[in-house]
């Protein structure tokens, strides 16, 4: 952690996080109004004074939008980056642990990684319908096979060493060995994992909504709005480009996090 | 002495398997492969040999750590081959080992004391202050100081992780401890604290030692008993005073004379048997040991020799060898003769005496 606080990079990305996660987590507060309260009045107004980035076709603010899509969007990465990592890592470990299980858990990985998340998205939204459950349970589904393979070759590396052994002589259960000496041994690349891919998963799941297989509108999501603005483009461009450079943002600062992360705890570094 | 170990006929065979889909077995490596050998209790038995001639196999299968291919392992008299879930549980209790390296045999995540205490939760011994005592008691046992157990392995060097290896292993209060090369990783001024350490412990806890070890020094040291190995069978065992002074096995002799000596008259004088060890995929017929003996004859290429007491006059109980020509191997040379002094140096020595009995004359 000292390391990562050296990084000049890395102490700008984990600010710039923290304050994008604090934004969207006291929205509520920072802001006085309703992202669906419509004023036609100032339908499409330009940024300015009494809008800071302007309205959309609705006439509702976009500030106020801006920071309850965030909410959305980031609860929507970390609840599919949580579950599917939480799944993927758990598989990936026993993949390791139990050499027999490792055939069959990484071929059903291989089977998932093949379909794209765009076409899960489809068949989920197919099913139960488009919505933000239907996107995240994309992204989980999208998610697992990835962490299983990080956890796998992280749990391959340690479970070659001495202390998993001398655990077993001594005669620990196997529950106790992974979960209390193989899962923190692993937890430095699946930290690196997890925030890099709730950079991607963001993404994604703008994505989906964008196609519309997501949230729906009036649903304030970052983007669903970018979708909603592109029929505006040429006359209102801000309605579009606000929530995607938001969506830029948020990518960029978890992607460099998680790099400044990976260098921070890169195991070749550590003493 | 009452046996605490006996073993025979242990084997491991790994089998090869070439192809990706109709994957067949094209061979099998005998990693191990029936070995026998018992251990008293309170005694040291010394496993040597060179890299890969299944020692650390052997350590781990009397261990149960990896499963036997064949041949029984007998612990306190009871066959533990086929032992599983509680009874396998119990007996981790009774048999610990020592890993070669401390910087992987402890985890990095847990503290000291997590590491020695966690053995002494999984067998239920003691309630939380009870366990917390005989964490400071066991970092005691090994010359650590209770403090200690707040800190990190990486905070610790290589000896003294070595000896928090050594006081996990002793938590749970085992008959026999496995030594898997215990200090041929670390460097040789802390060697010596770490086997002196062992050997105090032995005497104090009444423990047997299984001693695997490649350096013969530290094994002259502790062993009571050697037993030499070579692709994956014991080739010959005796005790440590007789193996030394009277090798009956040409590789041995081999290994002995390897021993590096600070002897500049001795140079370049040592037998290195040619060439390199052949696979344990496919051993060369008879003795394993013929194609890089001196000493082969045609019945070494064909008859696998049994290992076997030589019928040698004045020989100890208990040596054994597995060499068709054990009685008519030439003897070997005296180990320690004194080398006669350089010219040089004797008069240079006669001159620091003749000066040194002068001064001591005008002083006194």
């Amino acid at each position: 952690m000292r390391r990562l606080l050296r990084d000049p990079v890395a102490v700008a990305a984990l600010l710039l996080t923290l304050a994008l996660i604090a934004a969207a987590i006291f929205a509520p507060w920072l802001t006085h109004g309703d992202p669906y309260d419509n004023d036609l009045g100032s339908a499409m107004a330009p940024p300015g004074e009494e809008h800071w980035l302007g309205a959309d076709d609705q006439g509702r603010d976009l500030v106020v939008r801006l920071l309850y899509g965030l909410r959305l969007t980031l609860l929507m990465g970390a609840v599919s980056v949580a579950v599917g990592g939480g799944i993927g890592t758990l598989l990936g470990l026993a993949a390791a642990f139990y050499r027999r299980a490792d055939g069959t858990i990484m071929r059903l990985m291989d089977v998932m990684l093949s379909f794209p998340a765009i076409l899960f998205g489809l068949a989920i939204a197919a099913i139960f319908g488009p919505g933000a459950t239907a996107v995240m349970l994309a992204l989980v589904v999208a998610t697992i096979p990835l962490a299983c393979r990080v956890a796998r070759a992280a749990a391959i590396v340690e479970m070659g060493r001495d202390y998993m052994e001398a655990g077993r002589a001594v005669g620990l259960g196997d529950g106790r060995l992974i979960l209390r000496h193989l899962l923190p041994n692993c937890a430095s690349s699946l930290l690196v994992f997890a925030t890099l891919r709730i950079g991607q998963v963001i993404l994604l799941g703008s994505a989906l909504s964008f196609v519309g297989l997501g949230a729906q509108p009036p649903t304030a999501e970052l983007g669903a709005m970018a979708a909603q603005g592109r029929t505006f483009l040429f006359f209102a461009p801000h309605i579009a480009v606000v929530p995607c450079v938001a969506i830029f943002v948020v990518v960029l600062a978890f992607n460099v996090l998680g790099d400044a992360l990976r260098d921070a705890l890169d195991p070749r570094l550590r003493l | 002495m009452s046996a605490l170990l006996e073993v025979e006929g242990l084997a491991k065979h790994y089998p090869v398997r070439r192809g990706l889909v109709m994957a067949r077995q094209v061979g099998t490596v005998r990693a191990v492969d029936g070995v026998s050998f018992r251990l008293d209790r309170g005694e040291t038995l010394a496993l040597v040999g060179e890299s890969g001639c299944g020692k650390s196999t052997t350590a781990r299968l009397v261990l149960r750590l990896i499963e036997p291919s064949a041949g029984t392992v007998r612990f306190e008299g009871t066959d533990i081959t086929a032992l599983g879930g509680q009874a396998l549980r119990k007996l981790r209790r009774r048999m610990q080992i020592v890993f070669q390296d401390p910087f992987a045999s402890l985890n990095p995540r847990m503290t000291v004391g997590d590491i020695l205490e966690e053995p002494l939760i999984v067998h239920e011994i003691g309630d939380r202050a009870a366990r917390r005592a005989r964490v400071e008691e066991l970092l005691r046992l090994v010359g650590l100081a209770p403090f200690h157990a707040q800190r990190y392995p990486h905070e610790f060097s290589g000896g003294q992780r070595q000896r928090v290896g050594i006081a996990r292993a002793l938590a749970v209060e085992p008959a026999l401890v496995v030594c898997d090369e215990p200090v041929s990783a670390l460097d040789v001024s802390i060697q010596a604290q770490v086997v002196n350490l062992m050997k105090d412990l032995q005497a104090r806890l009444g423990l047997s030692y299984l001693f695997i070890a490649h350096d013969l020094a530290v094994v002259k040291h502790m062993a009571d008993r050697v037993a030499v190995m070579y692709l994956g069978r014991i080739v010959e065992e005796a005790p440590k005073d007789a193996l030394f002074a009277r090798p009956l096995h040409p590789y041995t002799r081999a290994l002995l004379s390897a021993i590096p000596r600070p002897d500049p008259h001795r140079r370049g004088g040592h037998q290195i048997p040619k060439g390199d060890v052949p696979s344990p995929m496919n051993p060369p017929p008879g003795c394993h040991f013929n194609t890089r003996c001196p000493f082969a004859t045609d019945i070494c290429r064909t008859e696998d020799p049994p290992l076997r007491a030589p019928a040698i006059p004045g020989l100890p109980a208990g040596h054994i060898a597995a060499c068709h020509h054990s009685e008519s191997l030439p003897p070997v040379a005296v180990e320690e003769e004194a080398q006669p002094m350089a010219p040089a140096a004797a008069r240079r020595l006669a001159l620091y005496a003749e000066r040194r009995g002068k001064m001591a004359a005008t002083a006194g």
